[in-house]
């Protein structure tokens, strides 16, 4: 193995990075002001630029710097934030509560997420009628924006979804940064597989109830986002799984870790998205050429997704989310992003390229509009 | 071969980054296409079932919707009727249903929307009991669970 291979960075020159920068400054300009910026209520529009500015500084950082989870962490952690917080912003508004309450079930009020996606499947195949109390076309979070969303994003992405779009991820993401080293250092790579028995699990589970069983018994997330108003054993028992998983499988796990562990071990659609990882074009690849087995990249992988026989096998797991981590550690250009069909070590700066812009893009308007509510309700807490 | 790979992936990368720039400014047409496919319809369960009859009151109208027993992939032998009044609802409601529409009465229902109270008085063997009682948007819903 060659272990002087001089290291071909990603990093380009300001100029480089700009002109690079310049096509998402353009849709991103579009996308969150319609083409015409309106200023005439300064919050607003103060909050627009805060947001616009933000997303066009990290992708600009990313070229410039080569690196690329560091910024794509930032922007998947406030976007997490920034969705709970307009969420529960809303229903605070709405409801003057957290809970949602019988009658938004009755009235099928219930916004949609993509996690209940998995569980749809079955009943609209035998019933041809979807199992969740929400609205098919009209109003915030309706089934057939979010089914639309998630449905070209994991054709395009892949997992890539679980680093680049999911409004959860964020979370478990930004407190597996919390600690410099893990203290919990080995999990057995088992648990990888964990998630597949969970879809299997609330598949047949929601079939044979007709009810969307992972949100109504286990989505951690329903901790920051909204859940069943307690008023009996079962709703009390309901909130103690959703507080318990997401304090630890969310914060703990994570925090002792430095891995995604509800990601990791939970999530039903992590394991769909893998799989349709097969299909995306964009994945990651290991230069074997460059590689000399340091498996830095392996100690890094939030996801449990690169094994040292990975690596000597010079090809990630369907696991791989494609998030950038192992890709900004890996000193040696070893393990880039590329495109299906093209020969690892080939053609790395045209894959990163491309794959950062479509991520990146995706990202950053699926994000900007919860991220501009936010900064808006901020500016109004402040001024 | 190895070129028609490469021509083969780009060609899909760059397809997958025109989806990516028409995804948003087409989401709202996307949606409604998607949300007219066959199966793009609330389950009865969520959506308590079609009206099957309407009794307009004096300054209400209560809906009595069809019974649901939706399962899987057969009936279930137990299910609901949901009840809805809307309008303006008295303080206390009090009526007679026949959920079946085969002349006889099937229940007796009292709701007290002050104290959020409903009392059944089941008249046939397959009403069970109150399943939901609770004010909504419109007035108030209630759910009757009944046996097959």
């Amino acid at each position: 193995m060659d272990n002087t291979l001089k290291v071909a960075g990603m990093r380009k020159s300001f100029g480089k990075s700009l002109l690079f920068t310049l096509p998402m400054f353009l849709i991103t300009f579009m996308f969150m002001t319609g083409g015409k910026p309106n200023f005439s209520d300064p919050a607003s529009g103060l909050a627009m630029l805060t947001a616009f500015l933000l997303v066009n500084v990290l992708y600009f950082f990313m070229h410039y710097t080569g690196k690329t989870d560091r910024y794509r962490a930032v922007l998947f952690i406030i976007f997490a934030l920034s969705l709970s917080y307009t969420l529960i912003h809303n229903m605070l508004e709405v409801r003057k509560s957290m809970s949602f309450s019988q009658a938004d079930i009755l009235e099928c009020k219930i916004p949609f997420c993509h996690l209940v996606i998995p569980m749809m499947i079955l009943p609209a195949a035998f019933t041809k009628s979807i199992i969740f109390p929400g609205s098919i076309i009209s109003g915030f979070a309706n089934i057939s924006s979010m089914v639309v969303l998630w449905l070209v994003a994991t054709l395009v992405l892949g997992r890539g979804f679980c680093s680049w779009g999911c409004f959860y991820g964020g979370w478990d993401d930004g407190f597996s940064r919390i600690r410099k080293r893990p203290v919990i250092k080995k999990i057995s790579e088992l648990w990888k597989w964990m998630p597949f028995a969970v879809l299997l699990m609330v598949v047949l589970s929601a079939a044979l109830t007709m009810m969307p069983t992972y949100c109504s018994w286990i989505c951690p997330f329903k901790a920051v986002t909204e859940f069943e108003r307690v008023t009996s054993v079962e709703s009390a028992t309901k909130a103690g799984i959703f507080l318990s998983l997401f304090g630890g499988l969310v914060v703990a796990l994570p925090v002792m870790t430095k891995k995604r562990t509800q990601c990791s071990f939970l999530c039903p659609l992590g394991a769909i998205n893998s799989l349709s990882n097969k299909i995306t074009p964009f994945t990651v690849k290991i230069d074997k050429d460059a590689c000399n087995e340091c498996f830095k990249c392996v100690g890094v992988c939030p996801l449990y997704a690169l094994t040292t026989d990975d690596i000597k096998a010079g090809k990630v797991s369907l696991f791989c989310s494609k998030c950038g981590k192992c890709v900004d550690a890996c000193s040696r250009n070893a393990i880039h992003y590329g495109i299906r069909g093209i020969p690892s070590g080939t053609m790395k700066n045209f894959s990163r390229n491309l794959f950062l812009f479509v991520s990146f893009l995706f990202m950053a308007i699926f994000s900007s509009g919860s991220i501009i509510n936010t900064f808006h309700g901020l500016l109004k807490l402040i001024f | 071969m190895k070129k028609v790979k490469i021509i083969a992936g780009i060609s899909w990368a760059i397809f997958c980054l025109i989806l990516i720039l028409i995804l948003f400014p087409g989401l709202n047409s996307f949606s409604g296409s998607v949300s007219k496919l066959p199966f793009m319809k609330l389950n009865p369960r969520y959506t308590g079932g079609e009206i099957a009859n309407q009794v307009i009151q004096e300054r209400c109208t209560l809906d009595i919707r069809k019974p649901v027993f939706n399962g899987f992939l057969k009936e279930r032998t137990s299910g609901f009727v949901q009840l809805d009044w809307h309008g303006t609802i008295p303080e206390m409601i009090k009526d007679s249903i026949d959920y079946d529409h085969d002349g006889n009465m099937d229940f007796c229902i009292l709701v007290d929307r002050k104290n959020s109270k409903t009392v059944l008085d089941p008249i046939s063997k397959k009403v069970k009991g109150v399943v939901i009682s609770t004010p909504t948007s419109y007035g108030w819903a209630v759910r009757i669970g009944l046996l097959k």
